[in-house]
């Protein structure tokens, strides 16, 4: 029975298993060759210290806590902005909540101390009007929190705006028509169109959460408030006990996989795919209209105001110098290389992994087994290998495969850049597409089996219409994502390969600080490029 | 795809293009490598004199690239390692990967008398806290005193375990407190106001104005007055002595050019060379030049003493202090 409906489904299911079956022998190999390296007897010896169990107690309860508190103010933004269609800048704000998530990490952390830090705007405002100022009130768990919300919620918001606006708006004329009051408007309706992408957004989140390395390390104010990439690093770096790190590497492993198995069993009954486009001719009440424009006003304020912090810093660089410096150039044209590539691979690989996804989850295409289970969590699975291997052990398990499997170290570097940021990028790609793949299974399988529409045919004129503003989307974020990563070849070291963030390290790393604004301000403004005109160009391209 | 194996290509001819002569590999940090660090301007002076190539190779941080050498093995392709602080020195010697250098050390002016025959200086500097005299004007002189300032006078330091400077810290405490290190590292920690993964994240924290002092070197303020023409940062003068960083080079057992690698060492003790660190690296030549520090070196306060813990004391005890620091600052 099985095999049959998988031969059935296979132009949908072998490419994407096999990217998936790829991405985990990848993974598989990476521990492999670090557990080579780390000799079998002393594995068994290494003991997980009581400190270590307190980081990842620690790491788990923030992880936690940012999560919730990122997916609440992601929903309520999302929610707001989907009932206000219609104000002016819209579409740029919209375009500003993406970039947070990808512009480097630090630079982030950099603009909201600007914003909240000792000597923030804020304090420095509030010390000037009242004579007053919060004392160290961002360095702590509560700086932690603030950062990552500031990261994920605009990113929940923003992928959750795409759900919202894809209900059918008939669904909502019947509410409207049966009285509902706007709790129970969101509770029947929204909620769940929204529930599919909620799970699988807080688990990506709580993965990045969990991970996070940058932000706990600098705002986090005391080593008792580290993450397990900080006991990864001193047992790699300072003690050099590669088997503590594959431990360590092993218990981030297993923490994901338990996640992406809670979220991998997703049941919708219904879909929800936006039928036409119909404008809702009535506005909200009164005082909703009131309360969804205080919400995103201040939720504008303040994504917005770190954003302005990195603009008013990177004024002050000497641009002049930065863009003849040949160094400048050479990486600014690597990364737009390596991003170009590597998101297109990830459009891809998602739509494939998706594709081959959705016929594990669908009963009447492959029936329901313990085995089709199997596969569809190990293809979840396969999505989310970059938050699931912390990268110091990435990079270490790229740098000794490039010992074994001798190759120009150029090729090596770009090959493992690419590879890396297209992990990086796959969460997300996947977080968004997937969900609307499902649903657009659901809901056209059996017309396009009954017209026989199949092939290249079905995507064209069943899955892209719906898709192509999330392709859109996840090329612009992907396409971001990659020029913003430091890559982990940093780790351990490319001179061939110079990336727009590296350099910005080290003007950082070099007292230049007024020059790497400048280069900050440069990514931030490319970044917000790419997303205000990428899904421009698609909407054009798409309607030819 | 085309454009990327155009690029690589285009980098194998270039590479391909400079065999003829032997090309001496060093492996070092990232800072010394950049275009406005020291790398650029001791290829090109080593190159007139040893009718060879030059090649620098960068990872991260010197300690990383220690461990790239080891994990590379037999295979490494590095000549010399460049950039190692002396108190990560005994982890390298550990490895046993080195050589001694048979060099006569006897020219290298260093404030403490030079013994190691592994490895071998290049340059010096000391930590020491920086602060801002426009926002400043009354600053601790010793660590006693720093404890006396009042609860609002906040410091950035680094972490030991990913930071040369965070270890810095905690062996000039510990070189000053003895076992009383754990107490003091205790009443210190309300005055801390985060510890940082590295010095950049930290000296930009302190830039922006986040807190009072900086765990950063006496030759930080060079900088500032020599690129920005600024002379409000200063360095707080500790009458316990500074903790020293001095940074060292050594030749690799396994390399194929020892003499030219031998060279290369003997080039670090020259006038050349030493006229370059000082505004590239930002800190102090290991020997005396005709030419003298450049101006804007003078304006530093120099410590009367520099502290330093035995090689081999530390190398014991380094995971124990580690671990003391942990527990006595969370």
């Amino acid at each position: 029975m099985l095999s049959n409906s998988i031969w059935r489904f296979r132009l949908s299911i072998i490419p994407g298993s096999l990217i998936s079956f790829l991405l985990l022998l990848l993974a598989f190999g990476i521990f492999y060759t670090l557990f080579l390296n780390s000799g079998f007897e002393n594995f068994s010896s290494v003991l997980i210290t009581s400190r270590v169990q307190g980081l990842i107690k620690f790491t788990l309860f923030q992880a936690f806590l940012s999560t919730l508190l990122s997916v609440f103010i992601g929903t309520l933004l999302a929610w707001s902005l989907a009932h206000q269609n219609s104000f002016r800048g819209r579409d740029f704000l919209i375009a500003l909540l993406s970039s947070s998530l990808v512009l480097p990490t630090l630079i982030v952390v950099f603009g909201i101390i600007t914003i909240l830090g000792n000597n923030g705007w804020i304090n420095r405002s509030l010390l000037y009007l009242f004579n007053f100022s919060f004392e160290n009130s961002i360095y702590g768990l509560g700086g932690i929190l603030v950062a990552h919300v500031y990261l994920n919620a605009s990113f929940a918001a923003r992928s959750l705006l795409h759900i919202f606006e894809s209900i059918p708006k008939e669904r909502y004329k019947l509410a409207k028509s049966l009285n509902f009051s706007t709790y129970r408007r969101f509770a029947l309706i929204e909620f769940p169109a929204i529930k599919l992408s909620l799970k699988s957004i807080s688990s990506t989140i709580f993965l990045l959460c969990f991970t996070s390395f940058a932000i706990v390390l600098t705002l986090g104010g005391s080593p008792s408030y580290n993450t397990l990439e900080v006991a990864i690093y001193e047992a790699v770096r300072l003690d050099f006990d590669i088997p503590l790190a594959l431990k360590l590497a092993l218990i981030q492993l297993s923490i994901t996989m338990f996640l992406v198995f809670l979220s991998s069993n997703f049941n919708i009954g219904i879909s929800n795919i936006k039928t036409s486009s119909n404008q809702i001719p009535w506005k909200e009440p009164k005082k909703l209209q009131f309360f969804q424009l205080i919400v995103i006003s201040i939720f504008t304020i303040l994504f917005i105001l770190p954003l302005i912090s990195i603009f008013v810093d990177g004024f002050g660089a000497n641009f002049i110098k930065i863009l003849s410096d040949k160094l400048f150039l050479k990486s600014l044209i690597t990364s737009l290389v390596i991003a170009t590539f590597s998101s297109i691979f990830t459009v891809v690989f998602a739509l494939l992994i998706s594709d081959a996804r959705r016929n594990f989850n669908i009963n009447y295409r492959v029936k329901k087994t313990k085995l089709s289970s199997f596969i569809n969590i190990l293809i979840s699975f396969s999505g989310n290998i970059y938050l699931a291997i912390p990268s110091l052990i990435l990079g270490l398990g790229f740098f000794l495969l490039s010992q074994k499997f001798q190759a120009p170290l150029l090729l090596w570097s770009l090959g493992a850049i690419l590879c890396a940021n297209i992990l990086m990028s796959l969460p997300f790609a996947l977080s968004i597409i997937y969900p609307t793949m499902q649903k657009v299974a659901l809901r056209y399988d059996k017309l396009s089996f009954s017209l026989n529409l199949n092939g290249s045919k079905r995507w064209l004129y069943c899955e892209w219409p719906y898709l192509k503003s999330s392709v859109a989307y996840v090329f612009a974020l992907s396409f971001c994502l990659s020029l913003g990563d430091l890559g982990v070849v940093a780790l351990f070291g490319s001179n061939e390969i110079t990336t727009l963030p590296w350099y910005l390290y080290q003007l950082m790393g070099s007292y230049q600080t007024k020059d790497s604004a400048g280069v900050a301000l440069i990514l931030l403004v490319l970044t917000l490029s790419v997303f205000i005109f990428l899904p421009k160009v698609f909407k054009n391209v798409a309607n030819r | 795809m085309r454009k990327i194996l155009f690029f690589i290509l285009l980098f194998s001819t270039l590479i391909q293009a400079q065999t003829d002569k032997p090309t001496l590999i060093i492996y070092t940090y990232d800072s010394f490598t950049a275009s406005w660090g020291p790398a650029p301007k001791v290829k090109e002076a080593f190159e007139k004199v040893c009718n060879c190539n030059l090649e620098f190779v960068s990872t991260s941080s010197a300690i990383g690239t220690l461990r790239k050498i080891q994990l590379e093995g037999a295979n490494t392709k590095a000549d010399i390692l460049l950039g190692l602080d002396k108190s990560s020195a005994g982890i390298a010697r550990k490895t046993n990967l080195f050589m001694k250098h048979g060099l006569d050390t006897s020219k290298l002016s260093l404030p403490v008398k030079w013994t190691d025959n592994e490895f071998l200086p290049y340059d010096y500097g000391y930590f020491a806290f920086v602060y801002d005299t426009n926002r400043d004007k009354k600053i601790p002189h010793s660590f006693e005193e720093l404890l006396k300032m009042p609860k609002s006078f906040k410091i950035i330091i680094q972490d030991p375990r990913s930071s040369t400077p965070g270890l810095g810290l905690l062996l000039w405490i510990k070189k000053v407190y003895g076992d009383k290190a754990g107490e003091y590292w205790k009443k210190l920690s309300p005055h801390i106001l985060t510890v940082t993964k590295g010095w950049s994240e930290a000296y930009g924290l302190f830039l922006k104005g986040e807190a009072n002092m900086v765990l950063s070197y006496t030759t930080s303020p060079a900088y500032h007055i020599i690129a920005e023409k600024k002379t409000n940062y200063k360095t707080a003068d500790f009458k316990e002595g500074h903790y020293g960083q001095v940074e060292v080079s050594a030749i690799l057992k396994s390399s194929k050019h020892k003499k030219l690698a031998k060279q290369f060492l003997e080039f670090t003790m020259s006038e050349t060379f030493a006229n370059i660190i000082p505004t590239t690296n930002w800190s102090y030549p290991v020997v005396k030049t005709k030419k003298g520090l450049p101006k804007g070196f003078d304006s530093l306060h120099t410590p009367s003493k520099m502290l330093l813990i035995d090689d081999e004391k530390l190398e014991k005890n380094r995971k124990k202090y580690i671990n003391e620091w942990l527990n006595a600052i969370k």
